[in-house]
């Protein structure tokens, strides 16, 4: 239960064009992240799930049934929303059941399940206030709360956290992958933060302009990003690009450093700040010049600039002593490269 | 107390003294008082005066009656007064009957003896009280409680359709998007420039066809759509979030049910005013029952009240004290749904 497809989805609102074709199986129990810019369709593509709005054409299968023109209510999900959509002028009691009373369950057992979401969020003495009176965090969990009393085959979550301070926010993404882990539901998941992205999702889709640019697990996309927007996208500080010119194998990175490549015309490279390091004497490595330290104690975080290849930023391990202005050498390992064409596609 | 003293009397003037701005503030705010409740006062006032009294110029600001005295030899009590006598005296007399020019009077100590005063020499003696018979003859002669009753229907019945399917359209009209949307909404904006008088003989043909004449139902169904409660509404639930229609569709709910359990619970306080707006029309409404109703047992308050006003003879002190009554519902309504009113203010200023 919970396996839900895509096949070809477009939406277009009037004559602009919103999501152009996508194609998306998401397994059983999965829990996948939808990530990407804020504009990229991401919000857009769960409504349709949801079946809030209707997709211009394509289908949404969910357990190998056609939903496509089924109603929100009928698909069997649970939604959470950004804004949490608590009914005000409900206790929380009546918010958790009023999904079950429009189902025509029997009052014991609504008792029952309302009783046993309230147990598992820890909500059970705020039961009888209203969403007014909870702070921003019970208020999340009224949401969940409101999602998994449902018992639905999946759940969709649109940016559940972003109204939370940095520190609840934290505790709450550990609370969800806990929850997950527990139900083994299936969980569509929708934010613009990669770290919600990274720690949670089994896998990731990264969206932009209403086009799936890649679909796979956190290391992966982290470790071999397929194009250059992920490769900027994914990752923070964001990955180093260096415009340069391959030629007979050999692209030239500012500095005289070379690396090795089976490819000829313009090419991207890529090195992530973490991958650089102080090179030794006689190391191959980029000259760069400093501008400015962050020095964070367990990480330093050096920001320089190279002729030719603008700012580079490079995370050092520790507290080494580099002073602004100063010119450094940054080597770096090959397996560390990514190189892209002209196109922005990932070379080898 | 004293704070509250510290609150009423301070000053922006320097060294507690008067700034020109606290003139002016005590000026607007005793004239603005005296503006809106001097007339209520004033009807309240010259409802419990009797008629001879209204019909004295100048005007008195309190009511008054006339002192009596039960006066040996007459059965009815007799008016007293102030006469003065030929020799310089003031004496306290009764009256017993007018003649020409001059009052035959008695002395109340000593009623074997007449006394003829002129007219010119004695004033009535009086003392502040209240004509409370303007109260009770209405309620004793006048078919009061059933014109009371009709109008309580009346009103009632119109104002709980008026808020069901105004707040209906209302919410279709804010919530659902579909083609024209935009346009029935200004044709119902529109029809607000249409004034009663303009549709009075049509609606009246209508109302008659389908046989409404002389039904209290008559007055009612012409007035539940009004594009100022549909307007009021609708521009209430647009400020509701779309989201929370959202997550009751995907709680399972109809469409009725999130009309009924969602979106009505949240527009209470726009309602609340709705109902105030509803009441005060419907029970102050003249013109149009006064059309419809023919049949004496159908008649609301107002137009039971037209009764007194005759060709020839208007009998005010009825009217000022059957006025009174016919206000204290209303003012009722504003006192028990005006906190709606001021709770939607604030939320408002919340969100």
């Amino acid at each position: 239960m919970g396996r839900i497809a895509l096949e070809g989805i477009r939406k277009s609102f009037g004559t602009v064009d919103v999501i152009h074709g996508i194609d998306l199986e998401i397994g059983e129990g999965e829990l996948v992240v939808f990530v990407g810019p804020s504009g990229c369709g991401k919000s857009t593509l769960l409504r349709l799930i949801a079946g809030l709005d209707q997709p211009t054409s394509g289908k949404i299968e969910i357990d190998g049934v056609d939903v496509t023109r089924k109603g929100a209510a009928d698909r069997g999900l649970a939604m959470v929303f950004q804004s949490y959509a608590l009914y005000p002028h409900m206790t929380v009691r009546q918010n958790l059941s009023f999904g079950l009373e429009n189902a025509r369950m029997p009052k014991a057992e609504i008792d029952q399940r309302v009783e046993e979401a309230a147990r598992m969020l820890d909500i059970g003495e705020l039961l009888t206030r209203r969403p007014t009176q909870l702070s921003g965090g019970q208020r999340q969990r009224v949401a969940i709360g409101r999602a998994i009393v449902r018992n639905p085959t999946a759940f969709l979550l649109d940016e559940p956290l972003s109204n939370l301070d940095a520190e609840l926010r934290g505790t709450m993404r550990a609370e969800l992958a806990a929850l997950h882990a527990r139900l083994a539901t299936t969980m569509i998941y929708v934010t613009h933060d990669q770290i919600e992205a990274m720690t949670l999702a089994d896998r990731i889709v990264v969206l932009r302009k209403g086009r799936i640019e890649q679909v796979d697990t956190p290391l992966n996309l982290y470790n071999r990003p397929q194009n250059l927007f992920v490769a900027g996208f994914i990752g923070a500080p964001n990955m180093n690009f260096f415009v340069t010119e391959a030629k007979s194998g050999r692209a030239a990175l500012p500095g005289g450093a070379e690396v090795v490549l089976d490819h000829a015309g313009p090419v991207t490279i890529g090195i992530r700040p973490q991958h650089l390091r102080l090179a030794q004497d006689s190391e191959r490595a980029i000259a760069a010049k400093v501008h400015l330290v962050e020095a964070l104690g367990a990480e330093t975080v050096v920001h320089a600039s190279a002729e030719g290849a603008g700012s580079i930023l490079t995370v050092l391990e520790g507290q080494p002593l580099i002073e602004r202005g100063a010119e450094i050498r940054l080597a770096f390992d090959d397996e560390n490269i990514h190189a892209f064409d002209a196109d922005g596609q990932r070379i080898g | 107390m004293s704070a509250i003293k510290n609150f009423i009397f301070r000053r922006r003037g320097r060294d507690g003294g008067w700034h020109w701005t606290d003139i002016v503030t005590w000026v607007w705010l005793i004239g603005g008082t005296i503006l809106m409740f001097g007339p209520a006062l004033w009807l309240v006032s010259s409802s419990f005066k009797g008629p001879a009294q209204l019909a004295e110029f100048p005007p008195t600001l309190l009511p008054y009656v006339q002192e009596v005295a039960t006066v040996e030899g007459h059965d009815a009590p007799l008016p007293l007064f102030e006469a003065t006598m030929e020799d310089g005296t003031t004496r306290i007399l009764a009256e017993i009957r007018r003649i020409g020019t001059s009052a035959q009077m008695v002395d109340p100590a000593d009623p074997g003896e007449r006394i003829s005063v002129r007219l010119t020499d004695r004033t009535p003696l009086r003392e502040v009280g209240l004509a409370v018979d303007n109260y009770v003859d209405p309620f004793l002669s006048f078919d009061f409680m059933r014109y009371l009753g009709n109008s309580v229907f009346v009103t009632m019945a119109a104002t709980f359709l008026t808020l069901l399917t105004n707040s209906m359209a209302a919410y279709a009209l804010s919530k659902y998007r579909f083609r024209g949307r935009d346009a029935v909404m200004l044709l119902i904006i529109g029809t607000l420039m249409v004034p009663l008088s303009v549709i009075l003989v049509p609606l009246y043909s209508v109302v008659s066809a389908v046989g409404l004449l002389n039904s209290l139902w008559g007055v009612i169904l012409p007035t539940i759509a009004t594009p100022t409660g549909v307007f009021l509404l609708r521009q209430y639930m647009l400020t509701i979030p779309d989201e929370l229609i959202e997550a009751a569709r995907m709680d399972h709910a109809s469409e009725w049910q999130i009309y009924w359990r969602i979106i009505l619970p949240l527009a209470a306080p726009a309602l609340a005013v709705l109902a105030i707006f509803s009441v005060v029309w419907r029970w102050n409404d003249f013109l149009w029952p006064l059309i419809v109703l023919s049949r004496r047992e159908l008649y609301t308050l107002q137009i039971g009240l037209n009764t007194y006003a005759g060709e020839l003879n208007v009998q005010w002190h009825y009217i000022l004290a059957m006025t009174v009554v016919t206000m204290i519902p209303v003012v009722l309504v504003f006192i028990f749904l005006q906190r709606f009113i001021t709770t939607g203010i604030a939320g408002a200023g919340i969100k």
